[in-house]
């Protein structure tokens, strides 16, 4: 899922606790706020410091003066005979960079039937991956290299190496002769659990418990004033598990007990719209309508939701409804689009273009 | 509607409306100021109109100005650099498509937004004096950590730039921190900045109402036109195309997210365009080129003309925006003929503001083509610092050289000119939750 809507989705959950909402109006709390950055942070944590302290075995640093897929394609076949010889083993790719806004792309994928690491070289590419057109290359632009094993992936989608930092992949043995491709290994793991969750929620309880006076209005308290901010930091950063749940990729819920990412439940892609917009519509108006019943001295200052029903009806149900039928719409014609593509004798490859994640600005919906 | 509008006692107010238009095209030229200083500036100090007008004529003046400015200010901006953070969000993605010679299509998509934008706003206008009061009342209390949830989100939603190629792991988390450093140390220092120059103004008094002026000069303007003349050679050839390539889908989705981040800037005090367009689009996961581009066009003309429609609600009594407190003293009365007016008149302004578009972009490019792009600049340049000279002195000129110094840094190292909103953000956020004395005081400013 987008930042976003992780973020709004943990304000969303920290609302639920009259006290916080009672915090912030009355005593200029940020506490709402607290639901918001740990409902990004494991994304955070993620793509500002885990990914640059992961180490691989293999790295493929193309030569953009002396291209050659085969190379490139080789050096990921070596990953994958380790990874089938010695249980794992990781590779990073690089991009080539040519100017201040010149790129050299590329693609990888992974040919499950015919056993093939397939590389493609392409275009040149601005920073916003505006291909030139006509600067592909014309000689050893395209290799196949064939593994001794069988491999499998969640998305079966070529990767699109283009701007940047490139990607990494993993490789799992999985049973005989069989190895299981994993992309960006150290996304979604530890920082994706619920363990983690708990151990920042117990040390900022035990400093809350410390530093947190018991306040004004003690009996509007029926959870502990020092307990709130380690319950938002909880369910927060629960609440992004829970949304990246509900895409492909999945988490490593109970890390270090359990030791690989468990595939999400497949609902829907994370960078789609609809999906993402249905999650920070759904925050905001649970946000609202807490903020409203929750509001200081009801009954002096009048809601401003006078009717729930009519509220929940004309701002949740009907654009949930067209939301719906909108992404099931886009869904039936997605599926149109594939099943001539499905009986077309000559695709080897899956191949859905350009990986629409690889292009995305906003690296957290990976 | 139309009957209101078109009530012989009611003409004069088209006329003021369209003169409105009409200046600006004016105003959308002057270089690199924010929209609501420049139509203070042109409106009260240059032109005296309030001492001539009606109330309502002035608010048709003044629709017919922020409508036409909010739809027109986009072909400068592509060819000359942006005013302020609403268009320099924008003009980043513009100035590939200017590069490519389609930054017709560009601005055409943009009012295509702008227009989709300005006609939901009016067929959402009765809905608002449904919706609005409650929405008030609700968040009234909130707005302080509402704006802090912006910061947060704005700081954390940075992402790490560079190329990290290298063997050594901490040379790589270096080169992807370095930008987000810079980003950070952006926002911290303009909100410093912002503190300072809330605090003790050096702008004279009898323009103490413009005093922030020169900082969205320094941080915005300057900057741009500064990288203008050291960096661009010349523009290639533009094409001005016939048709567009946009389908309904598409507008739609532009138009609907480009709302949803106009209308949320409109709503919340300091926000800008830009930081509600940044969230809009990652609300609904934007990612075409076109998409942004549309919805960009809708976001800035929904902030702008919508912070200026809430003035007009009845009842609402909501102030947002530097037009409707100008504005403010001369209405002493709003009803709901009045509002429904103001929405006339902006969709009036709209359609005006429309088909002056093409023929004011293709002026435009002409000029960038026949003039040296380099003169222009630097004219530029020279014409803002001694416009601000003769409005601010040599205390606002200091300001701006700080100012200055801060805009560049997101241009020299490639950090989101966003964080630049700090100056705002910050001291607004802290004074609203009741913490800017401690600030004042730790600074030595109390």
């Amino acid at each position: 899922m987008k930042g976003f809507t992780h973020f709004i989705s943990g304000i969303a959950v920290a609302s639920f606790f009259p006290q916080a909402v009672h915090m912030a109006s009355q005593e200029q709390s940020f506490i709402l706020c607290l639901g918001g950055i740990f409902g990004i942070l494991p994304d955070t944590l993620d793509f500002k410091f885990a990914r640059y302290f992961h180490t691989s075995e293999f790295e493929v640093k193309p030569d953009p003066n002396a291209l050659d897929a085969h190379q490139i394609a080789a050096v990921v076949a070596q990953s994958i005979e380790k990874a089938n010889r010695d249980g794992r083993s990781s590779v990073q790719l690089h991009t080539m960079q040519l100017g201040a806004n010149l790129w050299r792309s590329y693609t990888l994928g992974f040919d499950a039937k015919t056993q093939e690491v397939v590389v493609e070289i392409g275009p040149l590419v601005d920073t916003g991956q505006t291909p030139f057109v006509g600067t592909e290359p014309k000689e050893k632009a395209v290799a196949r290299v064939k593994t001794s094993c069988t491999f499998f992936q969640e998305f079966d989608k070529k990767s699109n190496i283009a701007i940047m930092s490139g990607p990494c992949f993993e490789f799992i043995k999985r049973g005989e002769n069989q190895v299981e491709i994993v992309f960006l290994p150290w996304h979604r793991t530890w920082s994706h659990s619920a363990t983690l969750g708990l151990l920042i929620a117990v040390i900022v309880g035990a400093i809350s418990y410390v530093v947190v006076p018991e306040g004004p209005y003690p009996e509007l308290y029926t959870i502990p004033r020092w307990m709130l901010y380690p319950l938002i930091i909880f369910f927060g950063s629960m609440v992004h598990i829970i949304e990246d749940s509900t895409g492909f990729m999945g988490n490593n819920l109970f890390y270090p007990f359990t030791p690989d990412r468990t595939r999400g439940l497949g609902f829907m892609s994370a960078a789609e719209a609809i999906p993402n917009f249905f999650f920070v519509w759904t925050s905001v108006i649970a946000i609202l309508y807490n903020l409203d019943r929750f509001r200081w001295a009801p009954e002096e200052f009048p809601a401003g939701i006078t009717s729930p029903e009519s509220f929940f009806f004309w701002f949740y149900a009907v654009p949930v409804a067209i939301m719906w039928y909108f992404f099931q719409r886009g869904k039936h014609e997605k599926e149109a689009r594939r099943r001539p593509e499905e009986t077309a004798p000559a695709r080897v490859v899956d191949f859905d273009g350009p990986g629409e994640a690889e292009r995305e600005s906003d690296p957290s919906v990976l | 509607m139309t009957e209101l509008l078109l009530h012989p006692q009611n003409l004069d107010l088209v006329y003021f409306c369209s003169l409105g238009v009409l200046f600006s095209c004016l105003v959308s030229f002057l270089p690199a100021l924010h929209i609501y200083n420049v139509l203070g500036i042109f409106l009260v100090v240059v032109l005296g109109f309030e001492k001539a007008m009606t109330g309502m004529q002035l608010v048709a003046l003044s629709t017919g100005m922020i409508v036409g400015y909010s739809i027109l200010n986009t072909v400068p901006a592509t060819y000359f650099g942006p005013g302020d953070e609403s268009l320099s969000y924008y003009i980043l993605p513009s100035a590939q498509w200017v590069a490519l010679g389609r930054g017709y299509e560009s601005v055409m998509l943009t009012g295509i937004g702008a227009m989709g934008g300005l006609i939901m706003l009016a067929a959402a206008a009765p809905v608002f004096l449904w919706i609005l009061p409650g929405l008030k009342a609700i968040t009234a209390p909130h707005i302080f950590w509402i704006l802090g949830a912006v910061i947060a989100y704005m700081l954390l939603s940075e992402w790490p730039k560079g190329v990290a190629q290298s063997p050594s792991c901490w040379a790589n988390f270096w080169e992807g921190w370095k930008f987000l450093l810079v980003g950070l140390a952006t926002f911290f220092l303009t909100g410093l900045l912002g503190f300072i120059v809330m605090a003790r103004t050096m702008v004279p008094l009898e323009f103490a109402f413009q005093s922030i002026t020169p900082v969205f000069v320094g941080l915005f303007a300057i900057p741009w036109l500064i990288t203008n003349l050291l960096n661009i050679g010349t523009i290639p050839p533009q094409h001005a195309c016939k048709d567009i390539d946009l389908d309904w889908e598409l507008a739609v989705r532009g138009v609907f997210g480009g709302f949803l981040g106009g209308f949320f800037a409109a709503f919340i005090p300091i926000v800008t365009a830009g930081v509600g367009g940044l969230m809009a689009g990652h609300a609904t996961a934007q990612r075409d080129s076109r998409l942004f581009v549309l919805s960009f066009g809708t976001c800035k003309t929904v902030y702008y003309v919508g912070s200026f429609l809430l003035f007009f609600i009845p009842g609402l009594s909501l102030t947002r925006g530097g037009l409707a407190w100008i504005v403010t003293p001369m209405i002493a009365t709003l009803t709901l003929k009045d509002y429904a007016v103001f929405v006339g008149l902006m969709l009036y302004a709209t359609g005006l503001s429309f088909l002056l578009l093409g023929p004011f972009t293709r002026a435009c490019i002409w000029l960038v083509e026949t003039i040296n792009y380099h003169l222009v600049s630097l004219v530029a340049l020279i014409g803002t610092i001694l416009l601000l000279y003769t409005y601010t002195g040599w205390g606002g000129l200091a300001i701006t050289a700080v100012a200055t110094g801060l805009g560049l840094l997101p241009v020299l190292f490639q950090a989101r000119r966003m964080n630049l909103m700090g100056v705002l953000l910050l001291p607004v956020t802290v004074n609203m939750a009741g913490y800017g004395n401690d600030v004042l005081r730790l600074l030595g400013l109390l």
